[in-house]
């Protein structure tokens, strides 16, 4: 059976971007219309638009399983890709589609129990020898258990969640008296976030790089690596900028670190497209840390550097497909970079914005590819994640691709949320940044999350008293209420400006 | 009578920075950078919704709120406060502030519209300067509300499991 119509089981950027590649390869795609957003853009870009907005149920239906499968049999997809996030990672939900004749676009359950399960994960990868920060075999009890293991390994450690990713579930701890407190709240998280309060604890490595590399693997038991990414910019262990290659890499550190992501890979018999994360400390030594087991929100920097699109070898190989290049056929070229513009309040601690996009506009060049599930009008949700656009910038090396994502950065519009722009800004101006010498705490020893220009304050200082001036001046001549230029309407304020 | 009074005269906008940007009036609509003048122009049109134009260049601008003389600028996605002053009332308000005692209660606000998942501290304890408080979840994330003094909890209003909007009080401390 081979792939003839996919469910998309996911929305926003990543749905949008799945059903590109399907386009292309003449595969039909389904995707689901929901209360929240019924007016999403990703439903333009389906073949087939299936309304769920009459649920009643509390959960997102993208987090309904038996729902998803219903779908897919009624809407008559033969396969489901589930995107990031959501239930990409569930061992269950890929059981469920093999159960029902349907292709699941990813690994085999058994893998994504196994690298999803982290204490399971870490003892495969102890298994086979791949260095890893000391930590606790399995799953810890209490917070006294916690304490005895922590002075076993000494301070700083850091508690994660068992069933955990994406940063959630994770506190590091600095002494003894923090554990009783962070236990809890990392146990708490867990719970919420994985249904899955256990958690466990190893060695915390100071100021590491965060280094992952893109795993493509297919059912003949063939599987390559596609170089790393460098995703050190993270904030609370979200990633905000990410690149490809990574400037602390030499071709020996990559072979090695590459062979060992390989190796991970091929203990679970790993099939599709996969990311196993390092971290690298300043002696350069590295430590394994865990393996997402779907397609990454940062995937185009791989491609931009490979020329391999990812979603389509994902789709090739559910369809039994063996790859058609080797790990030797392998060529990074140039280098790209990847900023995510998110709708948070960079001045607020990047606290969410959520709100209605009133314009949009992203550069079009050919050095620039922009991501997005979001246009003017469309809304960015409390209840899903603050992404507007990925904003990709290439160039021949990091230099070029630093100074086109500058240009790239003030070409960028966006009115209705604040967003990440203006950290951005900040960023690639950095000196830090820019020669490459940055690490995980990079962010949290910012003095300023954003770009200062005291002309752009000037010009805002200037436009204050403007207002100031126009209302004790002219306050009887005008009655329009000039507080919330959000909502005004056009013409009322076109009157107003033009009678300056 | 305002009109009189302003014409010929210098205005201030005070940034909450304490930096001081000042204007001669009548306004001008050019802005001075080093020898040269450099025109500013706010527009609007459908497609861009109001912006600057300066330098050739548009940049987004928004009035998040005006309020008597307190402004809050959204400019090319930062957001600026400032208040206006005029010579009188900045030299009024030098001497008001001199006279004002030093603050001796902190109120920690929600940042974020979320919901409270745990409160950590109880009315009568000492917290340290960085300290967790409440945890509130907004947008699928757990974010740990810290304590920006040293102090003591005189009054928490955050109880565990219920919502909250920005700016609700949480917690109260006395320093």
């Amino acid at each position: 059976m081979k792939i003839s119509r996919i469910l998309i089981a996911n929305r926003g950027e990543i749905a949008v971007r799945i059903m590109k590649t399907a386009a292309i390869m003449n595969i039909e795609t389904v995707a689901i219309k929901t209360a929240v957003e019924p007016g999403a853009m990703y439903l333009s870009s389906a073949d087939v638009i299936y309304d769920n907005t009459d649920d009643a149920t509390d959960i997102p239906v993208f987090l309904d399983i038996e729902k998803l499968v219903a779908i897919a049999l009624k809407t008559k997809a033969n396969a489901i890709h589930p995107g990031y996030g959501f239930l990409a990672e569930n061992a269950y939900f890929a059981q469920k589609c093999i159960d029902n004749k349907i292709i699941f676009i990813g690994p085999s359950p058994d893998a994504i129990y196994k690298m999803g399960n982290k204490t399971i994960a870490r003892k495969i990868a102890l298994a086979g020898g791949i260095p890893m920060a000391m930590g606790s075999e399995g799953n810890l009890a209490n917070e006294e258990e916690a304490i005895v293991m922590a002075e076993k390994i000494g301070y700083p450690v850091i508690i994660k969640a068992a069933s955990g990713g994406g940063g959630r579930g994770m506190r590091i701890v600095r002494k003894s008296d923090e554990m009783e407190k962070m236990f809890n709240i990392a146990s708490k998280e867990a719970e919420k976030a994985f249904n899955d309060p256990s958690v466990f604890v190893e060695k915390y490595i100071e100021n590491p790089k965060h280094i992952e590399f893109q795993i493509l693997g297919d059912t003949k038991g063939n599987v390559i690596h596609l170089g790393e990414r460098e995703c050190s910019i993270q904030r609370k262990h979200q990633k905000l900028l990410e690149e490809a290659p990574s400037g602390a890499l030499d071709d020996k550190l990559r072979k090695k670190m590459g062979t060992m992501a390989v190796q991970i890979a091929k203990a679970v018999n790993y099939h599709s497209a996969g990311t196993v994360e390092f971290l690298l400390d300043s002696e350069k030594n590295f430590y394994f840390m865990e393996m997402n087991t779907r397609i990454q929100v940062e995937h185009p920097v791989t491609e931009i550097i490979t020329g391999i699109d990812l979603i389509e070898q994902q789709i090739r190989v559910a369809n039994g497909e063996a790859l058609s290049f080797k790990q030797e056929d392998i060529k990074l070229n140039g280098w790209a970079i990847e900023c995510r513009i998110n709708a948070e309040d960079v001045q607020a601690g990047f606290a969410p914005d959520p709100g209605k996009i009133e314009s949009i506009f992203m550069p079009s060049d050919p050095c620039v590819r922009v991501d997005t599930g979001v246009q003017a009008g469309s809304s960015i949700v409390a209840s899903y994640d603050s992404m507007i656009a990925k904003l990709i910038v290439k160039g021949k090396d990091r230099k070029e691709a630093i100074k086109n994502c500058k240009m790239a950065l003030d070409k960028v519009w966006i009115k209705g949320t604040k967003t990440t722009l203006p950290f951005f800004r900040m960023l690639v101006r950095n000196p830090k940044f820019l020669d490459g010498n940055f690490t995980t705490a990079f962010i949290e020893n910012l003095d300023k999350y954003y770009l200062n220009s005291e002309y752009e304050e000037m010009l805002a200082a200037w436009l204050a008293t403007k207002l100031f001036v126009e209302e004790n001046l002219n306050d009887d001549s005008i009655s329009v209420d000039f507080k919330h230029g959000k909502e005004m309407s056009p013409w009322l304020l076109n009157k107003r400006i033009n009678q300056f | 009578m305002v009109n009189d009074k302003l014409q010929n005269k210098k205005l201030y906008a005070l940034s909450s920075e304490n930096r001081k940007f000042s204007f001669s009036l009548p306004l001008k609509q050019t802005i001075r950078i080093g020898k040269r003048n450099y025109e500013v122009k706010l527009k609007a049109d459908e497609k861009f919704g109001t912006y600057i134009l300066w330098k050739n260049r548009k940049y987004p601008v928004e009035i998040v709120s005006s309020r008597q003389n307190k402004y809050e600028i959204l400019f090319n996605d930062i957001s600026y406060t400032f208040t206006v002053e005029t010579p009188f009332s900045l030299q009024r308000m030098k001497v008001l502030n001199s006279k004002r005692g030093k603050v001796e209660k902190e109120f920690i606000k929600a940042p974020m519209p979320g919901k409270i998942i745990d409160v950590l501290v109880r009315e009568g304890t000492t917290v340290l300067r960085g300290e967790p408080v409440v945890i509130l979840e907004a947008m699928k994330m757990q974010n740990e509300i810290l304590s920006p003094v040293n102090g003591i909890i005189v009054k928490v209003s955050a109880r565990a499991n219920t919502n909250v909007m920005k700016d609700d009080l949480l917690v109260e401390i006395k320093l």
